[in-house]
């Protein structure tokens, strides 16, 4: 699943900070935006661990440099469908949660995720949620993904460049659940892809916020956290959660058991689960965050960003995107790319 | 002695080579004839099976279509670089200016430049705000985002590689054998005909292969200016080491694409018989 941009940055300067001796040394291998320029210098300076750090932009990209074992990096944030793959193929240390002193400073409902319930592998720190960003003064705002299917606004509107998100829009349209993947039910929702994709100016990422806050386009299918830069940018800009359901995605900080230096791993994610370094983080990257008593310090104009915090009942409609088992991985992406040269 | 030093000399090279071209097509070789992981990766046993899913009409077709765009792009290239080159291989003061405006655009990344194609291209981009503030358009042109942005990317971004070829090439050629043509009373187009462009083969045919293959292998343009509304090799093969997480597919392709060159390069020198380049 790609994310966020394009660009993505070579991860051999944090290999070669294995190599030199003396100080203290980290390699953090992290998203490319969830970082905020305090982070870092003061973990540094707090600690006298140095961290190196190097950026993916998406799942894919981290676990192809991580799969062999040996890259040399100590943490990593995958999102929480890619912890069971990376825990089945024996990537994950065990979490020393007596090293972990603020876990239980996160949000109840990441106390035990479904997709680690004891935390015995990940500590999550960030999540997001996928929606549709529409523009009022161009078109009526769509509030259900099956209107983004209506003539009214064709070649105004871009779907992500994503089978899970595309298909998932199309099976919430058809009242599926999120993660269905009975190939009958993938080849449906494939049929309904392929009936909307006359209807799309593209299939965008990033590129989309930039069209939406020019007035280009009607409305996309984004994420959260994409919807609301645009909305930054351009205030007269709404982000819908549809009301069929949507998809949730949590990014979550692992240590790898190839680390060598598991002690200072278990200090790094400590230190980004502390409130103040979470709060930090969520407001420079208008990201939200899952640390609890970090809200409270969150500025109001933060917190009251429905884009990013829904409020419960909203919340109670999204759906946590789950890994594909392999069958349905290979069926959907041959439909992915069947769809993408129809 | 002096065969061991020009042997010595060539160690570097050769090891480069080996290390970058030679270890990896051996690596992609042996995960094409594997399975692929659950989750990325490869697994025995080993199979045919990547290549026979080759042969889906499906994949087949996105080849092919990559075989067509690339030979139109390099089609265009031809067209629009050899009336170039003639004109700089005539410009006397100029060349050197002109021969640097042509390499100027390789001073700035490719990403960069593509994304100024999207600034341009867009319907709040220069052309369509110059175009409606004209007033000879009502709606903006749907410029982006199609196969015409896709062949725009790409002839714009490899014409460079057919002008320089081809350049050489004419700047080779006697002007005495043009005049000794007209005294014998051809006619321009008639010593163009059977002068200049017989005597430019060698860099046609370079500049083709330097064009066709980069565009027959490209995925940046065709994702960026084709708004992921279409696939190409290119973008088949990346998608195959990312989000499909099917590297041993991924690796056939590739080796498919390589096998689709060098069949296409041993024709031609067949033909020919005579080395390439």
């Amino acid at each position: 699943m790609k994310r966020r941009a394009l660009l993505f940055f070579p991860a051999l300067s944090g290999l070669a900070g294995c190599l030199r001796g003396g100080r203290r040394r980290l390699n953090v291998f992290h998203w490319s935006n969830y970082i905020a320029p305090e982070t870092l210098p003061r973990f540094e300076s707090e600690t006298g661990i140095q961290v190196r750090l190097a950026t993916y932009e998406s799942n894919e990209e981290m676990l192809a440099r991580v799969l062999s074992g040996n890259s040399g990096w100590d943490v990593v944030f995958p999102s929480n469908y890619f912890i069971r793959p990376m825990r089945e193929l024996g990537l994950l240390e065990r979490l020393d949660r007596a090293r972990l002193a603020r876990l239980g400073d996160l949000e109840p409902r990441f106390q035990q995720p479904s997709w680690d319930p004891r935390l015995e592998f990940c500590v999550p720190l960030h999540w997001g949620s996928s929606g549709i960003l529409a523009n009022p003064r161009l078109a009526p705002v769509p509030q259900r993904y099956a209107d983004l299917w209506e003539l009214r606004y064709a070649r105004r509107i871009t779907m992500l460049d994503d089978p899970a998100e595309v298909y998932g829009a199309a099976l919430k349209k058809l009242r599926l659940p999120l993660n269905a993947h009975a190939p009958a039910e993938l080849r449906e929702a494939h049929r309904e892809a392929l009936r909307q994709k006359p209807l799309l100016r593209a299939y965008l990422n990033a590129e989309a916020r930039d069209l939406m806050a020019a007035g280009e386009l009607a409305a996309c299918q984004t994420w959260a956290t994409t919807a609301q830069q645009a909305i930054s940018a351009a205030p007269h800009l709404r982000f819908v959660h549809p009301e069929e359901g949507f998809a949730l995605y949590a990014d979550c900080g692992v240590v790898l058991r190839e680390s060598k230096r598991k002690e200072l791993a278990h200090v790094f994610l400590d230190y980004l689960l502390r409130a103040d370094v979470a709060a930090e983080v969520a407001s420079a990257t208008c990201t939200a965050t899952a640390v609890r008593t970090a809200r409270a310090r969150l500025p109001e104009e933060v917190l009251a960003m429905e884009t990013l915090f829904p409020p419960g009942e909203t919340l109670e409609r999204g759906e946590w995107f789950e890994p594909l088992p392999p069958e349905s991985q290979r069926l959907r992406d041959r439909l992915w790319t069947e769809l993408k040269s129809s | 002695m002096t065969t061991r030093l020009r042997l010595a000399a060539l160690m570097p090279a050769a090891a480069l080579m080996i290390a970058t071209v030679g270890v990896p097509f051996v690596v992609l070789a042996a995960y094409a004839f594997q399975s692929r992981g659950a989750y990325g990766g490869v697994m025995p046993p080993w199979t045919l099976e990547n290549w026979q899913r080759l042969a889906d009409p499906l994949y087949l077709g996105i080849l092919l279509r990559s075989l067509l765009a690339a030979a139109l792009s390099t089609a265009l290239c031809l067209v629009m670089a050899f009336p170039l080159a003639l004109a700089i291989t005539r410009a006397g003061r100029w060349k050197n200016l002109l021969l640097a405006l042509v390499m100027l655009p390789f001073w700035t990344s490719l990403l960069i430049r593509t994304y100024a194609w999207m600034f341009l291209l867009r319907d709040t981009g220069l052309i369509n705000a110059l175009l409606l503030r004209a007033g000879l358009i009502r709606e903006p042109l749907p410029l982006l985002y199609n196969w015409g942005a896709v062949v725009l990317g790409l002839v714009y971004a490899h014409l460079p590689f057919m002008v320089l070829p081809l350049y050489a090439a004419l700047e080779r050629q006697e002007p005495h054998l043009l005049e000794a043509a007209a005294d014998l009373g051809a006619r321009h187009w008639q010593a163009f005909w059977r002068i200049t462009l017989p005597l430019a083969a060698p860099g046609i045919r370079a500049g083709i292969l330097l064009v066709f293959i980069p565009c027959l292998g490209a995925y940046l343009i065709p994702d960026l200016l084709g708004g992921g509304k279409t696939i190409l090799a290119g973008t088949l093969i990346q998608n195959q080491f990312t989000a499909s997480r099917d590297w041993p597919f991924g690796a056939a392709v590739s080796l498919a694409l390589m096998a689709a060159v060098l069949a296409l390069l041993w024709l031609e020198t067949r033909r020919r018989e005579e080395p390439l380049l």
